[in-house]
């Protein structure tokens, strides 16, 4: 390039980039700015039996912090968030391990591994909601047959938050499971072999050398499984609508319903506003934590 | 020596248990909802559950005969393709300007929308498509799952744009080919496989979107998986025809990710974790 021509050749490159994101970031206000802003200021309006919008200021708020059912939905999804990301972290490194030990894994096998997380969530739901039945399921009857007493499942309000928990850590372990593969494989050989050189046992070196290493990894999948789990909604709508009673009512579920169904937009609207400061919230927190454990 | 090698070969055994006994695990679900759906209607709720049944096609017959379930495949593939064509329209050209310029907020703003819970944009499309009367519309469906294709389309192009040399670009510079021509005549056939890779992960994950057509479709464009509760009806053991239609509903998805599972991982993580 010559530097007389540059400056010019700059600038129009400039344009013509320019040019090549418009059409993305223009949709993206388009459809996601804008509405959030929408959003906001319609979390300070009411909305009449009538269809009469009014200003509010910051009732819909207040009323939040006075609704029994959004703290009955806050802790029904900290304690979904906490159940699951427990039981697919735990599981997928435990998979991450003996799939890294097979060494091999032929196409067939992870398209089949894949397959659970690749079916759409509502299609889980639909499976499971037969296999869970309480009088005719197959999971009673594998249950009973082992001699231990059957479950309501999904139609028990004891059980419905952890039954949902494990439909969804049976489709997403093994997402967690191949993302902790791919840190497996990229740590170097030369760690482990000096902890055999060193006699270290097994448990040991998985303790002392593997897991620390795995961390930033294991912290990048707990954050990619954070962001869905925070805002469960799929299965949970296909199977129990929130029920039985209130029992499976996340936040997302409940502002969903308080939204198309009550048709109440403006307190909905105040409700999903909070979702989305603690989804957010939770990234902060866990990219904090992904720089405490980086190495 | 012969201890170690016997203690070596018991390891491995024990791995290959473990392996088979999560693969039980993972596949099981699955393979009864496809065995379900071909048995005999009075087999499908037999208790104790039966293993062993003659194969039927009367749970599919049933189905489509029950149920407009080809129009709503026809509606979910006009939803799907829309808006992974209009993903990749706008997604390749910003993902190849954000790769040359480094300038990462557009594709930032975009990860924002797909990090956000659906239901805070579904309550503001709701009130402004129902104002302009486009409730109900393939538009407005194929507008509101962009938001989903268009993150995925970015962010799994970007590490392959990354990939090419900066000197294939000066070169075609130097040569007086303009931005546009690059990403068209060079960029894009040297990233084709990420293309291809980017299209099916947006078609997947547009295909199996709930929230969005549950509110935002009507009787004529309702998509599969938002009709699914017509499949599972009140109260009604049709579990036969109910498992026929989760059965079809999963295989566009799990076909296409077959094909394409080598690169998923990567592509899912949205370029965190290199698989």
């Amino acid at each position: 390039m010559s530097d007389t021509a540059a400056p010019l050749t700059q600038d129009r490159q400039k344009l013509e980039m320019a040019a090549l994101s418009a059409p993305a970031v223009f949709f993206t206000v388009a459809m996601i700015a804008f509405p959030v802003v929408y959003t906001i200021w319609l979390g300070f309006q009411t909305f009449s039996s009538t269809g009469k919008q009014s200003f509010a200021g910051l009732a819909n708020y207040s009323k939040l912090i006075s609704d029994y059912e959004f703290w009955h939905g806050l802790w029904i999804t900290i304690a979904l968030f906490v159940l699951s990301l427990v039981l697919q972290l735990v599981f997928g490194v435990w998979l991450a391990l003996v799939l890294f030990n097979a060494k091999r894994l032929p196409g067939i096998l992870r398209s089949l591994f894949i397959s659970p997380f690749m079916m759409p969530p509502v299609v889980a739901g639909m499976m499971w909601l037969v296999i869970l039945d309480p009088s005719l399921g197959a999971a009673n009857y594998i249950l009973q047959s082992l001699g231990l007493p059957p479950s309501d499942w999904l139609a028990s309000p004891t059980w419905v938050i952890p039954t949902v928990a494990l439909i969804d850590s049976w489709q997403w372990t093994p997402y967690v499971a191949l993302i902790v593969l791919g840190g497996l494989q990229s740590l170097p050989p030369s760690v482990y072999e000096a902890a055999q050189i060193d006699g270290a046992s097994p448990l040991k070196t998985f303790q002392r050398i593997t897991l620390p290493l795995l961390l930033p990894t294991i912290v990048t999948a707990a954050i990619l499984r954070s962001v869905d789990l925070l805002r469960f909604f799929d299965i949970i709508y296909i199977t129990t609508q929130g029920g039985p009673g209130n029992a499976s009512n996340t936040l997302n579920i409940y502002g969903f319903r308080v939204g198309f169904e009550f048709f109440n937009i403006g307190y909905a609207s105040a409700l999903m506003l909070t979702l989305t400061a603690i989804v957010f919230g939770a990234v902060l927190a866990f990219n904090r934590l992904r720089g405490a454990v980086a190495w | 020596m012969n201890d170690a090698a016997n203690t070596d070969r018991w390891i491995r055994w024990l791995n290959t248990v473990q392996l088979v006994l999560a693969g039980m695990i993972i596949m099981a679900p699955t393979v009864w909802m496809v065995l379900s759906s071909f048995k005999p209607s009075f087999e499908v709720t037999a208790y104790p559950p039966t293993l062993v049944f003659s194969p039927t096609l009367e749970n599919y017959a049933e189905l489509t005969r029950t149920t407009p379930f080809l129009s709503y495949a026809l509606n979910s593939l006009i939803v799907t393709v829309g808006s992974t064509a209009l993903g990749l329209l706008f997604g390749i050209p910003a993902a190849f300007a954000v790769s040359w310029t480094r300038i990462t907020w557009p594709a930032i703003l975009t990860l924002a929308a797909r990090m956000a819970p659906g239901t805070l944009f579904l309550l503001p499309w709701y009130v402004m498509f129902r104002q302009i009367g486009m409730i109900g519309s393939y538009t407005a469906l194929i507008l509101s799952h962009a938001v989903i294709t268009l993150p995925i389309v970015i962010w799994v192009l970007l590490p392959s744009f990354d990939a090419i040399p900066r000197s294939v670009f000066e070169a075609a510079q130097v040569d007086g080919c303009s931005v546009t021509r690059i990403l068209w005549r060079i960029a894009m056939p040297l990233v084709a496989s990420g293309i291809a890779v980017s299209a099916i992960l947006a078609f997947v994950f547009s295909w199996n979107y709930f929230l969005f057509a549950l509110v935002l479709s009507n009787g004529d464009t309702k998509t599969l998986i938002a009709a699914a509760f017509n499949f599972i009806g009140e109260g009604s053991t049709q579990w036969g025809a109910l498992m026929a239609a989760a059965t079809l509903i999963a295989l566009p998805p799990l076909v296409l990710a077959a094909l394409v599972q080598r690169w998923l991982v990567s592509g899912l993580t949205l370029g965190a974790v290199k698989g």
